[in-house]
């Protein structure tokens, strides 16, 4: 009783809570992107052992953003953060080509998980400031995106230290949210 | 024995789904289309047009008919992004292909697109409906006149029809939709893509 009045509430009121986790290889950008969204500022970070979680207002939506550290040794923590996930957003360094199959694979991994089942993809081919990177068309068919046909997903070309992208791509998540929720 | 009957209950009662790729390029009005679609047949949820952005990616809708449900595929139509169409064919009942009949600059760019849809071999015999869309904007031509000037020859193994679409307004759309799911059901690629899954589910 009590979720409907809350659901009841928050829907008179317009704002909504989803929980979004931000995953991808180590040294993807994944720290950056969050303090660049919640702060507007470039931070120097240093490798995330563990998580980062802060709280993005954009578009009526809080959006609870969780970054989880990339290492390998690290990845299968991933799963603990799964439940009640409402969107992934997946970075991808898109210079990085010689990692671009670990990061397809790492990615329909966690595709593939029945807790993120209902999760909407949004995905940043990140580091496009730097020589080489991949453009947006070239991730898309690196990451094998197509094979994604059950639930909706997006790819923005981003930079994180010039802040190209970010929010296009929260644009398109808290529009795709917001009908989700409206939905549920 | 339960299975049985499941299986039989099911084969009864559940609905045939189809789905539908909508396909054009970009601006034509793909994504303010299937929204409109949802907002019509889910009664009031859906996007309104000016909070479309260009999908660089997948949209999906789903929707349900007296008689079928429906889950449309929405692509986005950039140039770069046109490669990935061709990965969703295999497992479409039907095209929708849209077109921005009030900019006759893009008619060029749509007809060879198109072409290129009507030619690949996963989408042979998959019935294709034609929206001239934008109807509600000056300028803008019908679905005959469209007809005309797409001038196609080589669309006679497909069922396929032109219609006058507005995405903004919604006139139009259901007709169109009435039509698609009535050559869905009666389509031998509807049988091919049911025996394939038959077979797939078997294993």
């Amino acid at each position: 009783m009590g979720i409907v009045f809350t659901r009841l509430f928050s829907s008179l009121f317009g704002n909504r809570e989803a929980r979004i986790l931000v995953l991808g290889l180590d040294n993807a950008g994944k720290t950056t992107i969050l303090y660049r969204l919640q702060m507007g500022e470039v931070v120097s970070t240093i490798p995330t052992i563990g998580f980062n979680v802060e709280t993005v207002q954009y578009n009526n939506i809080k959006f609870q953003v969780w970054d989880l550290g990339g290492q390998t040794s690290i990845r299968p923590y991933w799963r603990c953060y799964f439940p009640n996930t409402q969107a992934i957003i997946y970075v991808v360094d898109s210079s990085d080509t010689d990692r671009l199959v670990t990061a397809k694979e790492e990615f329909h991994a966690i595709l593939e998980e029945d807790e993120l089942k209902g999760a909407v993809v949004l995905v940043y081919a990140n580091k496009q400031d730097l020589p080489g990177a991949l453009d947006d068309a070239a991730i898309t068919e690196s990451l094998e995106l197509h094979k994604i046909k059950s639930r909706q997903w997006a790819i923005f070309k981003t930079s994180a230290i010039k802040g190209e992208g970010l929010f296009e791509g929260l644009d398109w998540l808290s529009n795709t949210l917001k009908l989700l929720l409206q939905a549920q | 024995m339960f299975s049985l009957f499941y299986g039989l209950w099911k084969y009864v009662f559940t609905k045939d789904e189809f789905r539908v790729l909508i396909l054009g390029v970009d601006k034509a009005g793909k994504t303010t289309l299937l929204e409109k679609l949802k907002s019509i047949y889910l009664k009031g949820e859906g996007l309104p047009p000016d909070r479309v952005v260009p999908t660089v990616g997948l949209n999906i809708g789903r929707i349900e008919d007296v008689n079928a449900k429906l889950v449309f595929w929405d692509l986005g139509g950039q140039v770069g992004l046109r490669t990935i169409w061709e990965k969703y064919y295999e497992e479409a009942h039907a095209i929708m292909f849209v077109i921005d009949a009030a900019t006759a600059s893009s008619f060029e760019d749509a007809k060879s697109a198109l072409e290129k849809v009507i030619r690949h071999e996963h989408l042979r015999g998959a019935p294709l409906l034609i929206v001239a869309n934008k109807q509600d904007l000056p300028g803008v031509i019908n679905d005959e006149e469209l007809t005309k000037f797409l001038n196609f020859k080589e669309l006679d193994d497909r069922p396929y029809m032109f219609q006058a679409v507005s995405a903004y307004d919604g006139r139009g759309i259901k007709s169109g939709i009435e039509w698609l799911v009535e050559q869905m059901e009666k389509s031998k690629r509807t049988e091919t893509l049911r025996a394939r899954a038959g077979v797939a589910g078997s294993i």
